[in-house]
């Protein structure tokens, strides 16, 4: 399968047109074919390209997991439901700004600070809010830009669209913050350099988000747009259980407004169907809370040696405060990933029709798929 | 007026290039001459759409006084001057015969769009092995230094009157520019002139 | 062009077929000429005018075609020998006109008209054969078959306008308009013309409908057959129908207009001189039927050669099969016989192909081995097909179109109309036009599209025109844009010129035919006056040229105009403006065939003057055809194409 010589042409009939694009932005890298418009990937013309990075670093084509483990994690890829995690904490920034406008604890925006001030990296790769609130990738290169970058939309972000922003001979150190389809984009990336595009080796930190779907753009925007003046609004926010509501906090009326969930999720990602990787399992760190932590903290899986050293001194400068984090939330967190990658498998061989094509599914154990596909 | 007999009735000279090089008023130009050296000339050229990057094509039919018709029957061209290779071939492929001579400016013009030049030196080698004669005038280069390319028209103008066998003589061709261009425009339009009759003279 | 005006009776210059017509029409006295750009008939009107003040001459471009003739009519009307000039489809628009004129009659001034044709339709969209029209209408009609004809026979045209009353058709061909050859040139009129007046005015004492009018009234048919057969008469006896050939020919040739010195030629070359003799017919309609008679009587065998229809053919055959039995034991070939097909342009090759057929006679027009192996050797040449001038601003304009379509993602499409920016229906245009048709048609095939949302239609529809096109048809289709509430965005390509045709002035360039100032007909004044909501864009800002149009498309409602204004790249030239910016590649960045590129510039954008080097497997920049416009740069995924400000 990965012999064959496939460009943009497969990467839209194997791909996007079988609804399983996550919008995570790597095919429109360096590609003047394509780009991002109101949520959807347009093609602008025919590419003669016979062998396209498109659908080489899609993370919805042919993944060796396996492959990717040994490269970015150095172990080969285990039976862990969370993936590798050297440590996992509860934590929260101690920034009161951070917090104010950050997800729950704050804990990406406050170790990327100290990572940039501290010049472990240059710039970040990550999403904001464009003025009508609709994600967009972007270069941030200072703390007041990473605030800027706070919080999030819950609309798939095509990230990774802003490498198109980095001259190809660029030799500054980038952090990527991404969700797990965005991560393994890159680790493909990692593991088979692009010619024409930034060394992925200036990739010096990837910060990953937990992640259970992502909304539709192209047509949950246009609904958010009915019902509320975006202009005014700061956060979105979908609070812990017993909660079940999407909350828009505006600077107008009585300052929030809530939205039964069951009214979201006709504009959920059908492709999310499909996702194995809640926890962004080839991140240095990984960061979340919803079913997990507490609230106003976030849970944060440590994988590598270079994330236990940053969080080490980002709570040593007091930026950052961490907790262990109580076993029967470790084990939720492990119950809901695993059981997210059971439906994962589950609905890809429905899909396919065939227990033996797991899509892009590949470099696993038989012994783990079949615990997968097992009752 | 006592005119030189032709070396045949009519004499065909095809003029062939890219639109845009300039073949209309090369046309005209050898039209004129031939008129004031009192000849009947009929003169055709390619117009409108295919002035656009297509391919042109000018007949110039010269007779001591016969109106000959506007287009050369295939395969009686007597002169070639081809403004571009692939053009100059092209032209041979309809016109050409063992007799025909051909004056080539051997600069290529690509076709947009991606369509894929063929190797110019088979495209040279063809142009001479289907003319009786080949003479190569590199117009474009001798125009660049004569100060701008659009005077390679001009040179090869210098060519066709310097190899004789129309019958036109060098001073009635200088009349016929110097009543079409003034100022500065006709003395580099006299050098390139000049600059296309040593050419050949030298060849 | 100088030698128009020469008033020198007996001298000889270089003329082309167009130039020739305008010199007959100044001998003959005209006082004023009228037409509308259109290939190949542009240069009669232009000429025409570049000498009309010092002839005395109102000479115009009208808006369009029925216009011109109107104004050619009205000076009639008042006593003024007057002239109108178009091409075929040009033609068409004046044929509503033409036919009330038909009823009416002319002036006391004769009015004769030049159109031309178009076989194998090399600048046009289609290649009627417009003499027809002429039978159709009841015209006189003339045709030349060189550039010395042209011009006796317009001279010739005001005397049988005059005699019979009627309009009277020259008819020509591109060969004729364009081919140029010796003409000697006649005598000048008086510059002093007589008085223009209008007669006929209301007689209180003796009141009485004028004659300038058309009406449903009986008798104007009748009139008309009676003026046409007064034309059939002079036409027996016209020095313009000659035949050349032994008194009993094997086989006779009839033929008129460009094909006579095909057929002459032909003869010579298959040396039959003494078989085959030749009618050629200068009155074409209607037919001189006792000269033809006479002359299908001296043979078995007729030829029929003319371009494009089997115009004579059908009318001689007519003819033959109403004369006495003893002549119709004739064989005619021509179109109905399949020796020449009923399209595209003749020439000698075809008529020799022909005569070889019927006389039975082989003949080579060269070298067999020479033939043979050049016609394989040829095989390798690439055809090139039509672009767009360096610089010209329509690529930025299909450019924008086609990325604004695409992300707007619900199927929208481009109207196409007639003009540079033609080449929308291909590569040069990307292939955005997906309809073409006439003037205007572009905005009115776009009416009819912006209005079926009833039957669930629901693409975006964008119709474009350039600014000549805009004043000569398109301000009928955007008024019923308004009126009949139709959705669709109207581009206007506005380069400031006519340019697919020459670059003859219009009403918004602020200059006349002769090249005195003009008062400007502002064009976003008129569509904001129509009821249109319009933006106007730089093309060469090709972010802004998108995403207004995007946003337009939005808006489905409102009629919607967008002028994308940007100077045509040859006026600039021609008008010495400086070149902005010096062009090169830089080959380390450029990323050529790999991914990331795919040779974009070259194989997509298509500006000749960029070229795929094969050597370097990089995009390189032809400095002599390159104009150091700039846009390429902003299309370069990989910045490789760099542009350096020129200053001074």
């Amino acid at each position: 399968m990965s012999d064959d010589k496939k460009g943009v042409k497969e990467l839209f009939e194997e791909v996007i047109n079988q609804g399983l694009c996550t919008g995570c932005g790597a095919c429109i890298t360096r590609c003047p074919y394509t780009v991002v418009h109101e949520g959807r990937i347009v093609i602008l013309d025919k590419c003669i390209v016979n062998e396209g990075d498109c659908y080489k670093y899609c993370p919805r084509t042919y993944s060796d997991i396996n492959a990717m483990s040994e490269n970015i994690l150095g172990v080969p890829y285990g039976d862990e439901e969370v993936g590798l995690a050297l440590e996992v904490y509860m934590a929260r920034s101690k920034d009161p700004e951070i917090i104010k406008k950050g997800q729950d604890g704050g804990t990406i925006t406050t170790l990327l600070a100290v990572a940039l001030e501290e010049g472990m990296i240059d710039k970040v790769v990550c999403t904001k809010m464009d003025g009508n609130k609709v994600p967009r990738g972007y270069l941030a290169r200072s703390r007041e830009e990473l605030l800027q970058c706070s919080g999030s939309s819950y609309e798939a972000s095509f990230v990774l669209e802003a490498y198109r922003g980095i001259p190809k001979d660029s030799t500054e150190k980038l952090a990527v913050v991404g969700l797990g389809c965005q991560i393994e984009a890159l680790s493909k990336i990692k593991n088979d350099p692009p010619k024409n595009n930034v060394n992925p080796n200036d990739v010096k930190l990837t910060l990953g988000l937990f992640c259970g779907w992502a909304l539709l753009p192209n047509i949950f925007h246009p609904r958010l747009m009915e019902v509320c003046d975006l202009s005014q609004v700061y956060k979105f926010d979908i609070p812990h259980t017993p909660h079940y509501t999407f909350d828009i906090y505006t600077h107008i009326e009585n300052g929030k407004k809530s939205v039964s969930l069951d009214e979201i999720r006709p504009y959920i990602n059908p492709a999310c169907r499909f996702c194995w990787d809640m926890t962004a399992e080839f991140s240095d760190i990984s960061i979340g809370s919803a079913g997990s932590a507490f609230p106003g903290w976030n849970t944060a899986i440590i994988r590598s040696k270079k994330g236990v050293e940053l969080v080490k001194l980002a709570m040593a400068k007091g930026s950052l405060v961490t907790q262990v984090l109580p076993d029967e939330r470790l084990t939720h967190l492990k119950t809901v990933a695993f059981r997210r990658k059971k439906t994962a498998l589950r609905n890809i061989v429905e899909k396919t029709g065939n227990k033996r094509n797991l899509l892009y599914v590949g470099g696993l154990s038989e012994d783990f798929t079949d615990k997968l596909l097992g009752n | 007026m006592n005119k030189r007999p032709l070396k045949k009735e009519p004499l065909n000279l095809i003029i062939c290039g890219v639109g845009g090089q300039g073949n209309i008023l090369l046309s005209a130009l050898v039209g004129t001459a031939l008129l004031n050296e009192g000849y009947m000339v009929s003169v055709a050229d390619t117009y409108g759409v295919s002035q656009r990057g297509g391919s042109v094509t000018s007949h110039v039919r010269i007779s001591k006084e016969t109106l000959f018709s506007s287009i050369t029957i295939s395969g009686k061209a007597d002169i070639i001057l081809g403004m571009e290779p692939v053009e100059t071939l092209r032209a041979l492929g309809e016109f050409g015969n063992p007799n025909v001579v051909s004056i080539v400016n051997p600069r290529p013009i690509y076709p947009s769009g991606g369509v894929v030049y063929p190797d110019l030196n088979e495209v040279k080698e063809m142009i001479i092995r289907f003319s009786l004669r080949t003479i190569f005038v590199n117009a474009t280069e001798e125009a660049l230094e004569i100060g701008d390319p659009i005077y390679a028209n001009i040179i090869l103008l210098g060519s066709l009157v310097g190899v004789d066998i129309l019958p036109i003589s060098k001073e009635t061709m200088i009349y016929v520019l110097a009543e079409r261009f003034q100022g500065k425009v006709l003395d580099t339009s006299l050098k390139a002139f000049n600059k296309g009759l040593e050419l050949i003279v030298s060849a | 062009m100088s030698s128009i005006a020469m008033n020198q009776p007996g001298a000889t210059v270089l003329l082309m077929g167009n130039e020739a017509i305008a010199r007959g029409a100044i001998e003959a006295g005209i006082g004023v000429a009228a037409a509308y750009p259109g290939s190949p008939s542009s240069e009669v009107l232009l000429t025409i005018a570049s000498v009309a003040k010092q002839m005395n001459i109102h000479a115009e471009w009208s808006v369009n075609e029925k216009v011109a003739m109107e104004v050619a009519a009205g000076a009639s009307f008042a006593g003024i020998r007057s002239f109108a000039a178009m091409k075929q489809n040009g033609a068409n628009v004046a044929v509503d006109f033409i036919v009330n004129l038909n009823m009416s009659g002319i002036g006391e001034a004769g009015m004769v008209i030049f159109v031309s044709d178009d076989p194998s339709q090399v600048t046009s969209s289609n290649e009627q054969d417009s003499r027809t029209i002429a039978k159709w209408l009841d015209n006189p009609l003339l045709e030349p078959s060189n550039a010395q004809e042209a011009k006796e026979m317009i001279k010739w045209a005001y005397e049988v306008s005059e005699a019979v009353g009627l309009l009277t058709i020259v008819r020509g061909v591109t060969r004729i308009s364009y081919t140029k050859s010796n003409v000697v040139l006649g005598k000048l009129p008086e510059k002093e013309k007589k008085k223009a007046f209008f007669p006929e005015l209301w007689d209180m004492y003796k009141p009485k409908m004028s004659k300038f009018a058309a009406g449903p009234f009986p008798g104007f048919h009748k009139a008309l057959h009676i003026k046409i057969e007064k034309a059939r008469e002079i036409f027996e006896t016209s020095i313009f129908n000659r035949y050349v050939g032994p008194k009993n020919p094997e086989l006779l040739i009839i033929t008129c207009g460009a094909c006579r010195s095909y057929c002459s030629e032909a003869i010579d070359e298959l040396k039959a001189g003494e078989r085959v003799g030749v009618l050629k017919l200068g009155t074409t309609w209607p037919l001189p039927e006792k000269l033809i008679s006479k002359h299908l009587g001296t043979t078995r065998k007729v030829l029929f050669v003319e371009e494009t229809d089997p115009f004579l053919e059908q009318s001689v055959m007519e003819l033959a099969a109403s004369l006495p039995p003893f002549k119709s034991n004739l064989t005619f070939y021509g179109k109905r016989s399949g020796h020449f097909t009923p399209y595209d342009e003749k020439n000698t090759n075809l008529v020799i192909y022909a005569l070889m057929d019927i006389l039975g006679v082989a003949h080579q027009l060269r070298d067999l081995t020479y033939d043979r192996e050049i016609r394989k050797a040829i095989k390798i040449l690439p055809n090139r097909s039509v672009n767009m001038c360096a610089g010209c601003p329509h690529r930025a304009t299909f450019w924008a179109i086609k990325k604004a379509l695409l992300l707007d993602g619900r199927n929208g499409f481009l109207c196409g109309d007639i003009g540079c920016y033609t080449l929308g229906l291909v590569g040069a245009g990307f292939f955005q036009s997906r309809t073409l048709h006439a003037m205007g048609s572009g905005a009115g095939v776009a009416n009819g599209l912006g209005n079926l949302k009833q039957f669930g239609f629901d693409q975006p529809v964008l119709a474009i025109c350039g600014d000549s096109t805009f004043f000569h048809a398109v301000l009928p289709a955007l008024v019923n844009c308004v009126y009949n509430n139709s959705k669709f965005i109207l581009v206007i390509a506005d380069n400031s010129a006519t340019a697919m045709t020459g670059f003859q002035p219009h009403p918004g360039t602020g200059q006349l035919a002769t090249g005195e100032p003009a008062t400007v007909v502002d064009m976003e004044s008129v569509c904001r006056a129509i009821g249109a909501h319009v933006e106007v864009c730089d093309p060469f800002d090709l972010e802004n040229a998108t995403k207004t149009l995007l946003s337009m498309m939005k808006k489905d409602r409102d009629a919607r105009v967008i002028i994308m204004r940007h100077m045509c790249q040859l006026l600039k030239a021609k008008r010495n403006i400086q070149r902005e910016y010096k062009m090169h590649i830089d080959s380390v960045k450029c990323l050529g065939e790999t991914c990331g590129c795919g040779n974009l510039c070259t194989r997509l954008f298509g500006c000749p003057g960029l070229v795929w080097n094969k050597e370097t497997s990089k995009a390189a920049v032809d400095e002599v055809i390159c104009v150091g416009c700039g846009l390429c740069a902003d299309i370069c995924p990989a910045n490789a194409i760099i542009k350096e400000e020129q200053i001074g």
